[in-house]
């Protein structure tokens, strides 16, 4: 128990070494624009669909459940303002990090364990090239700005699809649904998303990249590597959720106002 | 020249390199044989950094470099070209950019045709031609390990290190490996340090071979003089050497 313990410190705190090497790098000796171009690109591509797919139905979901709980009320014209404020605020960034976390977290960590067991990040080494700069920068930048454009996707998606159950369960016209969004999407709500979708892509960029960089073991140590890589970023979103939650509610809303 | 001065390194509890000093002189192929899980492959990569001794000094033409920080080693790195046990090319990058990588990073000033010429000239050293555009996953395995023998020279390394370069080979492919070794020491005029377990290849073709058994030298001299050799472990070797002969 004891030893897990002190296994765990040791390992954030390796965890976060790495990532304040990784972030010198950036600044001392920045990868190419093309590599980290290239990275953005393909996590965009490769999570597009399945964001794209899970958003529409977050959003038809959030109708739903909204139709339910706010007819009692007669605010039915509210529908469309409500679900999106709930989706931007919360379920988007969340949804997005919980997707990437299984498709590019754990893609990532295999790839740079397998590049790590087979040799090649020694081999990079050895040629006289940085494989921080080389490998895992470009990798780390491009998962937090590809988070973005996923979590932009992700939330067009979440109101076609909320807009168009609106009209199918609950009878509102489209028109209807989107009308409040500006009043109810505040500057705040938006803020907030961007917050945590920027906290979560970091955790996991630190954590995928970490995890894949010091693996160890061959094959077996890959297959380990890419386990605690999913464990890791679903606790550590789900716990971050929580503080970013807090952080917004009382530093955004001073400066923003909800 | 490469120097060891009593160099320790363990691993926890467990002490991998037990106080190892030899000195290789420039020019030289230098054999280190040993049975498996002797240090061989540690001792190489203490000499590029990959790995740092506990204790204990290693010289590079006459620099300290066992204390050096990464950073610190990419110059001594660059001196250095070393051959992994796995071929360890850039699944994600073709056989050009795979042979171009290091030649971009040590020399930018290049043009693109004057590193497309190098690298068909590394190739061609290693008789591979017309594989450019191919991934190391569309080629053989004995073929992924020439491909990392040319990326190794692309950069023209004083220094060549090898680690059981002929490990998983075919007999053919075995000997056009060892071929290869000594064509590119004698012609780049390199240093050379070979870890390997095959003791025919090192009686043929290197000047000083060195025997490791549980991290410390058992023996070390010229082939000949290991030949004479009344150590168990070396005698050992020379049987299967001589097995190995006798069945070709």
């Amino acid at each position: 128990m004891l030893k897990s313990l002190t296994d765990l410190v040791d390992d954030i705190g390796n965890c976060l070494l790495f990532v304040w090497d990784v972030i010198v790098t950036a600044f001392t000796t920045p990868c190419s624009f093309t590599s980290v171009s290239d990275q953005t690109w393909k996590v965009t591509m490769q999570s597009l669909p399945t964001t794209a797919m899970a958003g529409f139905f977050v959003g038809a979901i959030m109708t739903v459940q909204f139709t339910m709980q706010i007819t009692t009320f007669g605010a039915l014209g509210y529908l469309g303002g409500l679900s999106t404020s709930g989706t931007v605020r919360e379920v988007g960034p969340l949804l997005i990090a919980f997707l990437l976390s299984g498709k590019i977290g754990a893609f990532t960590s295999a790839e740079l364990g397998t590049m790590q067991v087979t040799e090649q990040i020694d081999a990079i080494r050895c040629l006289g090239a940085n494989p921080i700069q080389e490998i895992i920068l470009p990798r780390f930048i491009g998962i937090i700005v590809a988070s973005f454009f996923l979590l932009a996707a992700g939330l067009v998606m979440s109101v076609f699809g909320g807009m168009l159950l609106g009209q199918v369960f609950s009878g509102i016209n489209p028109e209807e649904y989107l009308r409040h969004i500006p009043t109810i999407v505040t500057r705040y709500s938006i803020a907030s998303g961007l917050f945590k979708c920027f906290v979560f892509a970091i955790l996991l960029a630190s954590i995928c990249t970490y995890k894949g960089y010091s693996t160890r073991g061959g094959a077996k140590g890959v297959g380990r590597a890419v386990v605690s890589t999913a464990v890791l970023t679903m606790v550590g979103i789900v716990v971050s959720d929580w503080i970013t939650s807090l952080f917004s509610d009382t530093f955004l809303n001073m400066y923003l106002g909800s | 020249m490469i120097s060891f001065k009593n160099v320790r390194k363990s691993f926890g509890e467990r002490e991998v390199l037990k106080g190892i000093s030899f000195d290789v002189p420039e020019g030289q192929i230098l054999f280190i044989l040993g049975t498996s899980g002797t240090g061989k492959s540690v001792l190489l990569k203490n000499i590029v950094g990959l790995l740092k001794p506990t204790s204990g000094e290693i010289y590079i033409d006459e620099q300290e470099v066992s204390k050096l920080t990464e950073k610190q080693m990419f110059p001594i790195r660059r001196k250095c070209g070393m051959v992994f046990q796995q071929p360890a090319l850039f699944d994600s990058l073709t056989i050009f950019e795979n042979v171009a990588f290091g030649l971009r990073k040590h020399q930018p000033e290049l043009t693109e045709t004057q590193v497309r010429d190098r690298v068909k000239e590394c190739l061609a050293l290693v008789h591979l031609h017309g594989i450019e555009s191919k991934k190391p996953q569309e080629i053989s395995y004995g073929m992924q390990k020439r491909v990392s023998l040319a990326r190794t020279v692309a950069v023209n390394p004083r220094i060549l290190l090898f680690d059981e370069p002929t490990t998983g080979l075919d007999p053919v492919t075995t000997n056009a490996i060892n071929n290869l070794i000594l064509e590119l020491s004698r012609k780049l005029k390199t240093t050379s340090m070979v870890v390997s377990h095959d003791m025919q290849c090192a009686l043929e073709i290197a000047d000083h071979i060195l025997v490791l058994d549980k991290g410390s030298i058992v023996d070390q001299g010229t082939p000949n003089q290991l030949k004479k050799s009344k150590q168990p472990l070396v005698q050992d070797f020379l049987k299967e050497a001589l097995n190995a002969e006798i069945s070709h």
